[in-house]
């Protein structure tokens, strides 16, 4: 019975569409119809035939660019909800595009690290379930477990400076600033952002490893934890700016009658601010965190480049190798499965990302629901 | 109920206890600020101060401020002082102390020579009193002498001598050694940030209003880090890179300003090593880069707030879209490479990087033109339908001026964000370490019309070009080494140049925000 109703459902909500559409053919002028679909017709065939690499690509692309001029000139309103409608799609379209070319090209790396997991063989588990990555002398492996590892290391130890150092900030520029304060410390925070990573790399290469080097007596400069530190600097910005948001749209009247009953500004922040900002707060951690997995330059520059796991595996004073550094410093080099088995590294990166920021906006509209029904 | 007979509704005067306190937590911050400037090895920690070594002199700094701890904390115990005190500090303050002490516990076993087991034992001994004496006393003991007994420890081992700035300790199976320059700053540190606490509570005479003063004493130490670092790294690239920058630098003559670092190349011709080709790569990279984002983001942002009914494809694009914006940039890189390149002649090329950047830059701006469209009120939209204005005129006419300010500050915003990035462009754009002045791009001025397809080519859009970011990265991977006079001094000056350019457009993005929040409010 519930499946008929659905089935039905389905039915008549197909059957409102059509007649939505036909209705909006015949009121609209027959002429911008013809224009919108020729030119709507051109740019997905120029699209396919960018994506089949033909050298015509061009003719469509100009027959778009000539009918959409005409229709512009013409009816404009059809043809701009008909051009904004193209460039909505061109996010998905994107993110699809990623999806699909990143795991085509994974695929020869995931065949050839085929093995067998409780008797069924599996692609892509050898990459898991061993940790040897060598792409020059036998036996060639292609480990991910090594790098895994040093991102876990980078990640958290960018966490345990950017998410109680960021909430702190935010909480700063939420609730205790004066208003003049605020004006000069959020732009900072903004600005800190905008240090081009390359810039951090530079100085992390220049001026902190040879320090670590000396101060610490170190087989070589490279170590996890001042990356980890250099890292989490840079993930601070994502954490103040999502967490300060959280923290503001807390409305007003619950801070207002906690301060009413004599409560201290701390007791306020601490049991009403924090506590209903709590889901936004801790999506803004995971957005930091996504941050600090996917950071590419200053590892890039402050690593080692050795794809080994430090023993003991807590040792934050080797350095070794991350996932996106891997990445960076090989792709030039590498070919055939070599060049495979990056890919398969930037898909566990989008994999991992990805979650964390599904995951981050599903809280954040969960909190959005609950603060609205609180009002 | 007594205390509020005994005592005043407003404070206002300096009783001799909050003084103390209050040249407790002043004497905290400047132990850490000493502690603070000798890690960074601005003063040497065996340096003499008044007669003795610097980390003796903060031992006994240390030494002192504990006891003076402990001591408000008993004088509140024993009703000396009018103080507020909870029945128990807390379990924060209790977990965090049990953490600390463990930790104590642990490292000083460790240094006496103990097993695994033995540190754990001590460590959990430690700890456990430590939350015993946090958790169950009143507020103002539970808060203060877990707090003093840490700076007495730490002040006695730097006063004895037992860490000395010749001291030193290998770290056994973790290749690297703990050297008394990093450990006594390190202690003197972290001992201050604990004193500063809990003589903030006393100050303030524990219980809620205590708490607030310790909480904020704290937070304003957190941003005021944050601003020196950002402060300290912009002036440090500065220093380092001015020579660099002004390296043949003049006014006057035939071009009223010569600037060498700015406008030649790296060629064997060149006098002054410069960046010119590097920085019109940038200029050509952002402009495709906009090109393509800017129209498309404001486009899409037009649609989902205009037109599209909230429904399952907003919802679609939005999750696509923060997924986009949270996407690590090295993930476009690998997505340039393997869908733009073998599509622009198999190599990397300037318009394979301006379109990885472009799909860098979409997220970005379709977020803040969406959050700018939609902060148009609706008396807008509803004032020009009721004139009998047409959807697209009302959004044409209307809705976008409205949102212009907002889309101009997140495209400014994005794209500095952008002309930083380095990985995508690695993969994407490559180009030389250093490029003679002849391989800068000139893309207006070689389009080339064709009879066959593609009928239109550039062939210096599909070349390799450098851009700033990965002409220092390149560098760096060539050990900062080159055919030029001073790589070191050519490097930092490359690395300002790049700085610069982006926190122009941070500048000018924030300056345009308050420049409209301003005729807002007018």
């Amino acid at each position: 019975m519930p499946f008929n109703t659905s089935q039905t459902g389905w039915r008549a909500r197909i059957e409102r569409r059509l007649t939505g559409a036909r209705e909006f053919v015949d009121d609209t002028d027959p002429e911008a119809l013809a224009v919108v679909t020729a030119s709507m017709g051109a740019l997905l065939t120029a699209f396919i035939g960018f994506l089949l690499a033909s050298p015509w690509t061009a003719v469509p692309f100009g027959a778009f660019l000539l009918v959409t001029g005409y229709g512009w000139a013409r009816h404009q309103a059809l043809v701009a909800r008909a051009i904004s409608l193209a460039m909505t799609t061109v996010t998905l379209l994107t993110l699809g595009l990623i999806v699909v070319f990143i795991f085509a090209e994974s695929i020869p790396a995931f065949r050839y690290e085929t093995a067998s997991v409780f008797g069924v063989s599996v692609p892509g588990a050898g990459m898991f379930t061993q940790a040897r990555w060598d792409a020059v002398s036998d036996p060639v492996r292609y480990s991910l477990l090594p790098m895994i590892h040093g991102t876990v290391m980078v990640t958290t130890i960018a966490t345990l400076v950017a998410a109680p150092l960021g909430v702190a900030a935010a909480l700063f520029i939420a609730e205790i600033a004066p208003p003049r304060v605020r004006e000069l410390v959020k732009p900072g925070i903004e600005i800190l952002a905008g240090i081009p990573s390359i810039v951090y790399g530079f100085i992390g290469f220049t001026v902190i490893n040879p320090w670590a080097s000396g101060a610490f007596d170190l087989n070589g400069g490279s170590t996890y934890l001042f990356v980890g530190m250099v890292v989490g600097l840079m993930a601070l910005p994502t954490v103040v700016s999502v967490a300060e948001d959280a923290l503001t749209s807390v409305p007003d009247v619950m801070k207002d009658g906690s301060l009413a009953l004599g409560a201290t500004d701390w007791q306020s922040m601490t049991s009403i601010t924090l506590p209903a900002a709590f889901s936004g707060v801790s999506a803004a951690v995971l957005l930091g965190v996504g941050r600090a997995i996917g950071e590419t330059m200053a590892a890039t520059v402050m690593l080692a480049g050795v794809p080994r796991i430090s023993d003991p595996l807590v040792n934050v004073f080797y350095g070794y190798e991350t996932l996106t550094s891997l990445i960076a410093r090989g792709y030039g080099s590498a070919n055939g499965v070599h060049e495979s088995a990056l890919f398969a590294a930037g898909v566990v990166l989008f994999v991992t990302v990805l979650c964390l920021s599904i995951g981050s906006q599903y809280i954040e509209a969960r909190m959005r629901r609950r603060l609205g029904g609180a009002e | 109920m007594s205390r509020a007979t005994r005592t005043a509704l407003v404070r206002d005067d300096r009783t001799l206890y909050e003084a103390v306190a209050g040249t407790a937590v002043g004497l905290s911050g400047v132990a850490f600020v000493v502690g603070l400037t000798a890690l960074l090895g601005l003063v040497g920690i065996d340096d003499p101060v008044a007669g003795v070594g610097l980390s003796v002199a903060l031992g006994a700094l240390l030494l002192a401020l504990g006891a003076s701890v402990v001591g408000f904390g008993m004088a509140s115990r024993f009703g000396f002082v009018d103080a507020a005190p909870q029945p128990s500090a807390g379990i924060v303050a209790a977990v965090a102390f049990t953490a600390i002490w463990g930790a104590v516990g642990a490292a000083a076993s460790g240094a006496a020579g103990v097993g695994t087991g033995g540190r754990l034992a001590l460590g959990a001994v430690l700890g456990g009193t430590a939350f015993a004496a946090t958790a169950f006393p009143r507020e103002d003991v539970g808060s203060t002498a877990p707090a003093g007994a840490l700076a007495v420890l730490c002040g006695l081992s730097l006063l004895t001598g037992l860490i000395a700035p010749g001291w030193e300790r290998a770290l056994d199976g973790y290749n690297a050694t703990l050297f008394g320059d990093t450990v006594v700053p390190a202690v003197v540190l972290f001992a201050s940030l604990v004193t500063g606490w809990s003589a903030a509570k006393a100050y303030g005479g524990f219980g809620a209003r205590g708490r607030n003063v310790g909480a904020y004493v704290l937070i304003y130490l957190v941003v005021g880090s944050i601003l020196a670092v950002l402060v300290g790294l912009v002036a440090f690239v500065a220093a380092k890179g001015l020579p660099g920058l002004f390296n043949g630098f003049s006014l006057g003559g035939s071009g009223l300003v010569s600037w060498p670092f700015l406008t030649s190349g790296a060629g064997l011709t060149a006098e002054v090593a410069g960046v010119f080709p590097a920085l019109l790569g940038t200029i050509w990279l952002v402009a495709g880069a906009v090109l393509f984002a800017v129209p498309t983001g404001v486009g899409a942002a037009v649609f989902l707030s205009e037109y599209a009914e909230q429904g399952r494809f907003t919802g679609a694009v939005e999750v696509a879209t923060n997924g986009l914006w949270s996407t690590p940039s090295i993930v476009f890189g690998l997505f340039g490479a393997a869908f733009l390149i073998p599509r622009f002649g198999n190599q990397k090329s300037l318009i394979a990087g301006m379109l990885t950047l472009g799909f860098m830059l979409l997220p970005l701006v379709l977020i803040t033109s969406r959050e700018a469209i939609l902060a148009v009120p609706d008396e807008y939209r509803d004032a020009s339908a009721a004139l009998g204005v047409s959807k697209w005129q009302t959004v044409r006419s209307v809705v976008l001026p409205a949102a212009i300010p907002g889309v101009t500050t997140g495209v400014i915003l994005g794209v500095g964000r952008i002309a930083g990035e380095t990985a995508p462009i690695l993969l994407t754009m490559g180009g030389g370490v250093l490029p003679a002045k002849s391989a800068a791009p000139d893309v207006l001025g070689s389009f080339r019309l064709s009879a066959s397809p593609p009928f239109v080519s550039n062939p210096s859009l599909l070349e390799a070009t450098s851009a700033l970011p990965y002409q220092l990265y390149a560098l760096i991977t060539a050990g900062l080494s080159g055919n030029i006079q001073n790589p070191q001094e050519y490097a930092w000056g490359l690395a300002l140049t790049l700085l610069l350019v982006v926190l122009a457009f941070y500048a000018v993005g924030i300056a345009t925000r308050y420049y409209f929040r301003r005729k807002l409010h007018q």
